[in-house]
């Protein structure tokens, strides 16, 4: 049974049509409180987690355990005073952060969450194209970051900016190709291998396990597109200020706090339901979605771990690796896919 | 260097500082950029100027020697060291034997602590977070005794002519053991969250090369010189206090980079653990303050002449010229501050690199900028 049936079924007095488009807005509703409220959690247990690691205590007056540090952060950021820079772009400095989050809220309704008990499965899109949908709102908040750059009137800022768009362009060609061969695996098993759902269904054997080469290349590519310590060029904090957004305060700036966070989240997420087989585990049926968070809780922790303990990779080097070593492994992996279905092993 | 360039349009003018996350202090650097590459940089100084030459012409003999601590305030015992080695040559007071081991000992605390902050600080110049509390935590300990020995943490002023403040006991002497006891493990620890990075390596690993002969002419010192392959160090070339009664080795090394900075001040504290533990043991027992300079004398004492006394602060060779024209106040005081020196050396390291590189460079040379600017 589907969420979006169940909803409609209870609101079906209204009529047919009616009752199904209202199921669908509640149904979105409900994925962007899940994925704000998630961020937000984010945001606590990484500052708990950087603490631990650190040998520090972390937020721990406000509320229990400092569980309201989050919230009261969020308002103060609110009720602070936006400081524009004089000579922007307003419209472009303006619309950066919104952009962004833009992109990744977007890309929390086309991830598959699977069944939980009661409630069924909750998919919100039923396209059969999701996953180019969803890298394609990805592609959104490379635009944010250049926008951000460009329009603030800072050198730091085009200097973040000019970093960003380097290191941007130099892990996309490789991310989408590995995706590339997921699609053709997943070709031979369903018949909708671009649905992102139709990925997950393919998966009675991990893509990761499959894939190891393509599975390791996307692991690199959604760190980078979040961009934490190893790949943190566009911010490049201490060295450039804090890079693009080195003119952004208040509100905006907590835009782009938590467009990390949620990045970070997102791509675990992405990561999971990909080559991890997303919702898929035993019981499936009643505790998919259960699954699909513990995967991805998995891998923000590594995320995590890696953040805290690396310096920045130099910008040049990043690139170099990039286009020298992740573009021939990412065609290599195609290839030995296409060997591989060929040949009718999988 | 770029006068015959006709398009100035391609370069970009960039400010890094006084106010600036990574430059250490209120280091002001004026970068001219080719894109991400540095085509030039102009070191700015002046920002922290507190006069404190010219202050300790006001001052009697022993009152100058806060302005001192203020100088290099991560190494503070060092500049008193070197203060008084001045002072005390001037005034001729000889401190009692006792003195010179408990000065020792606290000189080589002091050089861990502030190559622990140093540590830190370069991780952060990187984008490494995490080590900076570890050593932060070490260090921390390192102030602890401080304050147990002297009352404060880090501009100690512990020192006076001809003694120290306080005597050691049994209590502090068992706290220093338990120090150096368990440091070495941390410290350890914390080398090789650095060097087992292979990201941390290649960030450091040939760049920022200083040959022997430039760091010669400039008259860079300290662990910059050391890491450049020469085993200069005033401890052991002309030694003060008791070092000529200690067994430790000069750490240098031929690599020359960013990365053997690291490594030499890295084995620079463990050669410290190892001066710590030989000094702790042979302290002999004795008055901790000449009876020539008791504080109802100090402000007495009268100095003719002029003198000048070297001694290896943490950050290389600390010099203090001083004058004295018989009144009980120095007629003038000169500091040859080893940071000043081995900062003139910024521009030439940062050509032709990049802003990442620079970063780790002028980050590798541990400046403190009350020492810089005086």
């Amino acid at each position: 049974m589907n969420l979006l049936l169940r909803i409609a079924d209870i609101l079906s007095i209204l009529g047919h049509y009616p009752s199904f488009i209202l199921a669908y807005i509640i149904e979105t509703l409900i994925v962007i409180i899940f994925a704000v409220v998630v961020i937000a959690g984010m945001v606590f247990f990484f500052r708990k987690y950087m603490a631990r690691v650190q040998m520090r205590l972390g937020p721990n007056r406000v509320g229990k355990g400092g569980v309201l540090q989050v919230m009261a952060d969020g308002l103060k950021l609110i009720q602070k005073e936006s400081i524009l820079p004089e000579g922007r772009d307003d419209l472009a400095y303006k619309i950066a952060p919104i952009l962004i989050f833009f992109g990744l809220i977007m890309g929390f309704i086309f991830i598959p969450y699977g069944p939980l008990a009661w409630f069924g499965y909750l998919t919100v899109s039923h396209s059969d194209v999701s996953l180019i949908i969803i890298f394609a709102l990805l592609a959104i908040m490379p635009i944010g970051e250049v926008l951000s750059g460009i329009s603030s009137n800072n050198k730091y800022a085009v200097l973040g900016a000019l970093r960003g768009v380097a290191k941007d362009i130099s892990f996309e060609v490789p991310m989408m190709l590995s995706i590339l061969a997921v699609v053709m695996m997943a070709s031979v098993k369903v018949s909708d291998p671009l649905n992102i759902n139709g990925v997950v269904v393919a998966q009675s054997i991990p893509f990761a396990i499959l894939e190891p080469l393509g599975f390791f290349i996307f692991l690199i590519s959604m760190a980078a597109r979040a961009s934490y310590s190893p790949f943190d060029m566009g911010e490049s904090d201490s060295e450039l200020v804090t890079g693009n957004t080195t003119e952004y305060s208040g509100l905006r700036f907590g835009l782009f706090y938590l467009g990390l966070f949620g990045t970070i989240f997102l791509g675990s997420m992405l990561i999971s339901t990909i080559y991890l087989g997303g919702y898929y585990g035993p019981f499936t049926n009643y505790l998919g979605f259960i699954w699909l968070l513990i995967k991805t809780l998995v891998l923000v922790v590594i995320s995590l771990t890696i953040w805290l303990s690396m310096p920045r990779v130099r910008i040049d080097k990043f690139v170099n690796f990039g286009w020298k070593y992740l573009l021939p492994l990412s065609f290599i992996n195609l290839i030995i896919t296409g060997i591989i279905i060929f040949g009718g092993i999988a | 260097m770029l006068e015959n360039d006709t398009s100035k349009e391609r370069y970009i003018e960039l400010n890094m500082g006084p106010q600036h996350p990574s430059t250490h202090g209120v280091l002001r650097l004026k970068l001219l950029l080719d894109g991400e590459t540095v085509k030039k940089v102009e070191p700015v100084i002046g920002y922290l100027h507190r006069n404190a030459e010219k202050i300790c012409e006001l001052d009697f003999y022993c009152d100058a020697l806060i302005y001192f601590d203020r100088m290099d305030y991560v190494g503070a015992m060092n500049m008193e060291v070197g203060y008084l080695e001045a002072a005390e040559k001037l005034l001729n007071i000889e401190p009692p034997e006792r003195v010179l081991w408990i000065r020792t000992i606290m000189a080589e605390l002091n050089r861990i602590a502030s190559h622990l902050v140093w540590a830190g600080a370069f991780g952060l110049d990187l984008g490494m977070l995490t080590p900076f509390f570890y050593v932060f935590e070490q260090r921390e300990k390192v102030l602890d005794l401080f304050t147990e020995i002297c009352g404060s943490r880090q501009e100690t002023n512990y020192m006076s002519i001809g003694g120290v403040y306080q005597d050691f006991n049994d209590k502090i002497i068992y706290k220093i053991k338990e120090f150096t006891k368990h440091f070495p493990k941390t410290l350890e620890e914390v080398y090789n969250l650095f060097v087992k990075n292979d990201v941390f390596i290649s960030r450091t690993k040939n760049i920022g090369i200083l040959e022997p002969e430039v760091a010669l002419d400039y008259g860079v010192t300290g662990p910059m010189l050391r890491a450049s392959g020469v085993p200069y160090d005033v401890r052991k070339a002309e030694p003060y206090l008791v070092y000529d009664k200690l067994n430790f080795d000069i750490p240098i090394s031929k690599r020359k980079d960013v990365l053997a900075r690291f490594i030499v001040r890295f084995e620079e504290m463990r050669q410290s653990v190892k001066i710590i533990n030989q000094a702790i043991d042979k302290i002999p027992d004795g008055p901790y303050f000449n009876p020539k300079a008791k504080k109802s004398l100090m402000v007495r004492l009268r100095g003719e002449g002029d003198v000048y006394a070297r001694t290896e602060s943490t950050k290389g060779e600390f010099g203090v010229y001083m004058v004295g024209d018989g009144s009980v106040k120095p007629y003038r005081v000169h500091v040859r501050s080893p940071s000043f020196k081995n900062l003139s050396v910024l521009p030439y390291l940062s050509r032709d690199v990049l802003i990442a590189d620079m970063v780790a460079i002028s980050g590798s040379i541990d400046l403190v900028f009350g020492e810089v600017d005086r």
